[in-house]
């Protein structure tokens, strides 16, 4: 499919920090693309650089750290390349972000009015009550109930899932086709989880919009999105169509990942578990970064970063995989 | 029926919010008004935990489950009701009476970042409990007994020299259950000990309670928002909503058959791996706070099955057919 050009391409990026002591690399040589209207996740652990990725998106990378080589594309213009100014008519207009907690991305001291009016005032020259207009429609979208009364209402007078809804009205203010979701149920309770999470499916189906979805819920990432990446240690290691990789993951991480998850075990019998914990980017392994805790490691494991090959659907790099794939076409080979 | 080994009856605690005297009185209307606000945490808890079993008790942020560890393990005194150990009522001891019970229950708490004292080293943290309840041991015992804990919980004992900030969070958890095993106890209170951690380290932990469960015969009070794990490692749930149980049952059942509108609609946000689309329950309205207590049911403002008895009248917990505890006029009068 090389006729078409993805919406958001991302090539080669590498993100580094500069440290004392040298420079560490939080993200090392990924690709991926999203297309218009497509729902992508982003799965992987604490450190496995599944937020740096998110961000970097946006260009939001900040100092330490910086975008050490590759491209963004955003329709073909590269996003690593642009000046702050050019980026700032991008960010909150055509690519929305949402965060962790809602409590930190809103102001505190201005009512939730002001601060959608001047979301839109920074991109679009309209009066205000037009732009009070358009923030009443985002929230009505939202399902926030009585909503004239919330625009003259502070954050602390809302709950966490009523603001976490505000939060994506203002991502939707002015009608962005990417929004970038990074973690954004995760200091939520499960039946809020639960609302928040279908109300964003249904907004960006209605609207057409792409979501990019970072967690590391995978019944989440599951029920929301199209496709998934499986993030370990600043690689993609895995990614492909969502049921295909959950249904039948290829990567020993990926298993490891779901084999650990309580509903997939006997109850009371012992959890699946992966040994270890993520390395820190101090000492990345040398060779694929899981190899210490793999049990299918091999010397090759130890010594070389395994390529993408390609299993069905889905993009792996582990040597393991290529190497049964391999067989399997040799035994084909060998039958006919 | 063996008799528990603990036992909560009628427990109710508040938080006073109203501060001291001269805080309460206001001048309204010409007149001094004193105005009394508390929160109330837990309103009329019975639970009893057997001998050998993990109880957990979920519910949603603020429904009081961490209160009422808290109070069991005499870390708050309730303001009213009784809290008894294998018979004897300990929530009113005082000094010296109390020591007993202290090495017998032990408590892990949810961050194993906070709940390690930074500046002793592990020896330390698990040489502390054991002097200052058994002071007439010998060094050498004191020091094979935290090697054999050491060992028991996965932590190299050779270790015992560093500090807390150079472990891991899943290690340092497995040093704060080490710490609670280190005096031998019966029952362990377990405060969401796994919610800080990451999906293939709460495997690991996880599978080190139930190891620690059956070679040491423990019993468990587990406190947790994920419905998962409990499935997975509880013998008997209580679901808590807003400081009362709603619903009490084997595991097994209780998954199997929800019966108050509350636990099917918990049960229902689960995020599965086998869903394609968010797939729950849509609850209407929001918690209520629990300073102002809806009168009767305290479900009954968001229950699609209320009507005027649940208003008015507060449910009590009444065995079902199957085997369930079910606090919900509903059940009761088969409307349900």
């Amino acid at each position: 499919m090389k006729n078409h050009t993805p919406l958001l391409e991302v090539k080669n990026l590498d993100v580094r920090f500069a440290v004392r002591g040298g420079d560490l690399t939080a993200l090392r040589g990924i690709s991926f693309s999203l297309d218009k209207g497509e729902r992508l996740g982003l799965v992987g652990e604490s450190g496995a650089g599944k937020s740096v990725a998110a961000f970097s998106i946006l260009n939001l990378i900040a100092r330490p750290g910086y975008i050490a080589g590759g491209q963004i594309l955003l329709e073909g213009k590269d996003l690593a390349a642009m000046s702050e100014r050019e980026l700032r008519k991008i960010r909150g207009n055509r690519i929305a972000m949402i965060f962790q907690d809602p409590m930190m991305t809103l102001n505190p001291v201005l009512s939730i009015g002001t601060q959608m009016v001047e979301a839109i005032k920074a991109h679009r020259r309209i009066s205000t009550k037009a732009a009070r207009d358009i923030a009443l429609d985002r929230l009505r979208k939202v399902q926030i109930p009585s909503p004239e009364k919330r625009l003259d209402q502070y954050p602390h007078e809302l709950s966490g899932g009523m603001r976490q809804r505000v939060i994506i009205a203002i991502a939707l203010l002015l009608d962005p086709e990417i929004i970038v979701a990074d973690e954004p149920t995760t200091a939520l309770d499960v039946t809020i989880q639960a609302e928040i999470m279908a109300l964003l499916l249904e907004l960006c189906e209605q609207e057409n919009v792409a979501l990019m979805l970072i967690t590391h819920d995978l019944g989440v990432v599951s029920q929301v999105t199209q496709r998934m990446l499986v993030m370990y240690s600043g690689r993609i290691i895995e990614q492909g169509p969502t049921r295909e990789i959950i249904n039948d993951a290829q990567h020993p991480y990926t298993q490891g990942l779901i084999n650990a998850l309580p509903q997939m075990g006997e109850p009371g019998a012992r959890l699946f578990q992966i040994p270890g914990s993520m390395p820190s980017l101090k000492n990345v392994p040398t060779g694929c970064p899981f190899h210490p805790r793999c049990d299918f490691a091999t010397d090759q494991c130890r010594q070389t970063m395994p390529e993408y090959v390609r299993s069905g659907n889905v993009d792996v790099a582990c040597y393991e995989v290529s190497n049964l794939i391999e067989q399997e076409k040799r035994m084909q080979e060998a039958g006919s | 029926m063996t008799s528990p080994l603990v036992e909560i009856r009628g427990l109710e605690k508040r938080f006073d919010l109203s501060g001291g005297l001269l805080e309460q009185i206001t001048f309204k209307g010409g007149r001094f008004q004193r105005k009394q606000e508390a929160v109330h945490a837990i309103n009329g808890v019975d639970l009893q935990v057997r001998k050998g079993e993990a109880l957990c008790v979920v519910g949603e942020s603020g429904c009081g489950k961490s209160t009422v560890a808290r109070t069991v393990m005499g870390l708050l005194s309730p303001s009213a009701g009784e809290v008894h150990y294998d018979g004897q009522r300990i929530d009113n001891l005082k000094g010296r009476d109390v020591l007993p019970y202290r090495r017998k229950m032990q408590m892990i708490f949810q961050n194993p970042y906070a709940s390690l004292n930074p500046r002793m080293t592990i020896q330390q943290t698990l040489e502390e409990p054991i002097r200052f309840h058994q002071p007439d041991i010998a060094r050498s015992e004191v020091q094979a007994k935290v090697q054999e804990v050491m060992a028991s919980v996965g932590i190299d004992p050779d270790w015992g020299s560093r500090f807390g900030h150079e472990f891991s969070g899943g290690q340092r958890q497995r040093i704060a259950i080490a710490r609670a095993l280190a005096v031998d106890p019966e029952f362990i209170v377990a405060d969401e000990p796994i919610s800080a951690l990451d999906v293939s380290i709460q495997a690991q932990v996880l599978n080190l309670l139930m190891e620690a469960q059956e070679t040491r015969n423990l019993t468990y009070l587990f406190i947790t928002h994920d419905l998962a794990v409990v499935e997975h490692f509880g013998t008997r749930v209580a679901v808590m909503y807003l400081g009362r149980v709603c619903e009490l049952a084997d595991t097994k059942t209780l998954f199997a058959e929800p019966r108050h509108p509350y636990t099917q609609a918990l049960l229902s946000a689960i995020p599965k791996l086998e869903d394609d689309r968010p797939n729950y329950i849509r609850l209407q309205g929001e918690v209520p706070t629990p300073v102002n207590l809806p009168s009767g049911c305290v479900f009954h403002g968001r229950c699609p099955y209320a009507n005027e008895r649940c208003r008015k009248e507060i449910p009590k917990l009444i065995a079902t057919d199957g085997g369930a505890q079910v606090a919900c006029h509903a059940v009761e009068e088969g409307r349900l």
